[in-house]
């Protein structure tokens, strides 16, 4: 979805703040040059994160000259459940929400299905994920539901259905355990095998990653639905006063917050081949970190998917690196903290000179 | 003549020249240890991970520890794994968060010719090491000095942990079996400390508030506030059974006089530093069984031989919560002031 720079998406994706500089842009055509420079500055996250990766990629590399296939695979393993979470928290807070039950509904999805998938076939193991993602996707509609109709704070009730999602969790599964067999668990843990290719350079967990996203996430982005996401997101009053159904907006918000959280969940059992209800306590907060550092502003309306994701993929290699360079692992919070900041001030920054011109 | 015994000479000098280069060899062949734990800010964690790095000194033979130290489940803790087997670890020391979902790297491990052992908690993995405390016999000894203490006869109350905590529900089941051999001892209450200091202390408080008659307490290690408990109650003491942890080994011997009595029952978490020992064993092709339960000791303040090994051991400078239980013999080899350093080679 990135690879198209177009002019049209790229105001869109700033919402409101480019409304004014909008129509001039229709008159003159400007070089290609002018186009990419006002992309790229537009876009900070779009071209900076990608290129932030490259960089911690080849830091990684030159710590660890034998990175190999294997550590790819590491690589996509660790981010995955993260990329998930994060993908789920950026649509909640571009729609201008926010959703603390993220932890919690990656946990109900892992415990269901370690718990049903134990003694299930492959092909009832994929039938009983597509139910799983259903759950998820209604458990999200629940959230986005109370946040609507209550009008208590989206903090708020996230925070609390965190907490009644976690402790469902629990009576789902009240130890770690249960399974998934072994065909449904290679799809993340396995690497690419067709008829026609095998690559252990291509670890699966990469593409499901990858597939995931743009299966869920591309339609959205590409319709009226994605544009509406955006419109509540950046200024909600002005969405509803050129004919936005602001709540229904906002619920579906929270669908592919739960969708994207059960994927998450599902990722989890994959990766781990087990249950844990605990397991998603990490993912929360994380993934907040990763939608910060991907550039999506926390008061909504402004980033893109491809930030959040990279940024997944940069937060899992921080501990890998640190490992290579055997440095006192509790610097691990402190770089990833630091990094936050560094990240936000960069982007204040461009924003400032932005203001400026 | 001469020349067979100038040739005598050349081969004892190349033999000895050999044998030096070998032993050159050797120092250089040392290995690199990788260590995995998944819960920060927990003292006898940090105390675990120290005396893997002590015992990695001692060892004269480990050239680099490599800690993966994060709070995680499963997940984070197979990327952990995962990251040590690429940093080219000979053996990896793992304080496991999952009992099954750590197997697969494990077996990834092997294949790769790394040691695994597993401490504190048990893995099924085939191909790794286990050396655990064993948490069953823990409750069981303890809670035998304690009815042994009373006669056979008496009220006690039993402290437990957190419940559905794998360590929790074993010494529980070494309580209760201990329990059955005395039929007059009577369990007037049980609570879940939690592991928490302030939880332990309150429910203490309760309990002597509440009138009922106590002769014995047993605590899952929240130890010298609840005797502390006492003391604040104006109540004289009854036998407590604890931890190893330094300040309750001190009131043993401080409190002797104004007659507490009590026993400390060792979970060390220098099983940490064990581990590596049996690590760095089996890389020098020396046999160790793959399970491997260290059975835990109980001091008690009732003779003076045993006040004297307290004695010993306390060291009134140390934290309260310190573990003062710091190494498990025959394996490791470190010395009190190591563990205390926590610095590796």
């Amino acid at each position: 979805m990135t690879a198209a720079p177009g002019k049209s998406r790229a105001s869109e994706r700033n919402g409101g703040a480019s409304d004014a500089s909008a129509p001039p842009e229709a008159d003159q055509r400007p070089s290609i040059a002018a186009r990419l420079h006002r992309f790229m500055r537009r876009n900070p996250a779009l071209v900076g994160m990608p290129a932030l990766l490259v960089l911690v990629l080849a830091v990684t590399i030159l710590v660890h000259p034998e990175f190999g296939a294997f550590d790819l695979q590491s690589l996509a393993l660790g981010a995955l459940p993260l990329a998930m979470a994060a993908a789920a928290q950026t649509v909640v807070v571009l729609s201008g929400g926010i959703d603390l039950s993220i932890g919690s509904l990656m946990a109900v999805s892992n415990v269901l299905a370690a718990s049903t998938m134990q003694h299930a076939s492959y092909q009832e193991a994929l039938l009983l994920a597509v139910l799983i993602l259903i759950a998820g996707a209604v458990q999200g509609a629940l959230n986005g539901l109370i946040v609507v109709l209550s009008r208590i704070p989206d903090v708020v009730v996230t925070l609390t259905t965190g907490f009644i999602w976690g402790g469902v969790a629990l009576l789902i599964l009240e130890k770690p355990g249960g399974g998934a067999p072994e065909g449904f668990l290679n799809l993340a843990t396995g690497t690419l095998c067709t008829d026609w290719l095998c690559s252990a350079w291509v670890p699966n967990a990469l593409i499901l990653l990858v597939t995931s996203v743009l299966l869920v996430w591309l339609p959205v982005r590409r319709t009226r639905i994605g544009l509406l996401i955006y419109a509540i997101g950046s200024d909600r009053i002005a969405a509803f006063r050129s004919g936005v159904n602001v709540e229904l907006t906002r619920i579906l918000a929270y669908v592919f917050g739960g969708l994207f959280s059960a994927i998450g969940g599902l990722a989890l059992t994959m990766t781990t081949g087990i249950g844990a209800p605990l397991a998603g306590t990490y993912y929360t907060l994380s993934g907040l970190a990763a939608i910060v550092i991907g550039g999506v502003s926390l008061t909504g309306g402004r980033g893109g998917m491809l930030g959040p994701v990279i940024a997944a993929l940069l937060l899992t290699l921080i501990p890998t690196d640190l490992i290579y360079l055997d440095i006192d692992p509790n610097y691990g919070q402190v770089i990833q903290g630091t990094l936050i900041v560094l990240v936000v001030m960069i982007g204040g920054f461009a924003a400032f000179l932005q203001s400026r011109k | 003549m001469k020349r067979s015994e100038k040739l005598a000479y050349l081969s004892l000098a190349s033999v000895l020249c050999a044998l030096a280069g070998a032993g050159a060899a050797s120092a250089a062949d040392k290995y690199v240890v990788g260590v995995s734990n998944t819960l920060i800010g927990n003292g006898w964690r940090e105390e675990m991970i120290c005396s893997i790095k002590a015992q990695a000194e001692a060892s004269g033979i480990v050239s680099k520890v490599v800690v993966a130290n994060r709070n995680g489940g499963p997940a984070e803790q197979i990327a952990d794994l995962r990251n040590l087997i690429s940093a080219g670890v000979n053996a990896i020391i793992v304080n496991p968060s999952d009992r099954e979902a750590l197997n697969p790297v494990i077996k990834q491990a092997a294949t790769k010719g790394i040691v695994v052992v597993a401490v504190d908690q048990a893995v099924s993995a085939p191909e790794a090491y286990v050396l655990t405390n064993d948490q069953v016999a823990y409750g069981k000894v303890g809670a035998t000095w304690l009815f042994e203490h009373l006669k056979g006869k008496g009220n006690v109350v039993e402290m437990r942990g957190i419940d559905g905590v794998p360590a929790d529900a074993d010494r529980h089941q070494g309580f209760t079996e201990a329990l059955k051999n005395y039929p007059d001892i009577k369990v007037v209450a049980s609570t879940f400390t939690g592991w928490a200091l302030n939880k332990g202390a309150q429910q203490m408080k309760d309990l002597l508030a509440s009138g009922k008659e106590i002769d014995g307490v047993w605590t899952s290690g929240i130890d010298s506030v609840v005797v502390d408990a006492f003391k604040t109650a104006q109540k004289s003491y009854v036998p407590v059974v604890g931890a190893d942890n330094n300040g309750f080994v001190g009131q043993l011997i401080n409190l002797k006089g104004d007659g507490f009595s009590g026993a400390a029952v060792t979970n060390p978490p220098s099983v940490g530093g064990a581990g590596l020992a049996v690590a760095l064993d089996v890389l020098q092709k020396k046999d160790h069984p793959h399970l491997i339960k260290i059975t835990p000791e109980v001091w008690d303040n009732t003779t003076d031989a045993n006040l004297e090994n307290l004695k010993k051991v306390y060291d009134a400078k140390l934290d309260p919560f310190y573990s003062i239980d710091f190494e498990v013999k025959p394996y490791t080899t470190y010395t009190m002031p190591q563990i205390l350093a926590c610095k590796g080679p």
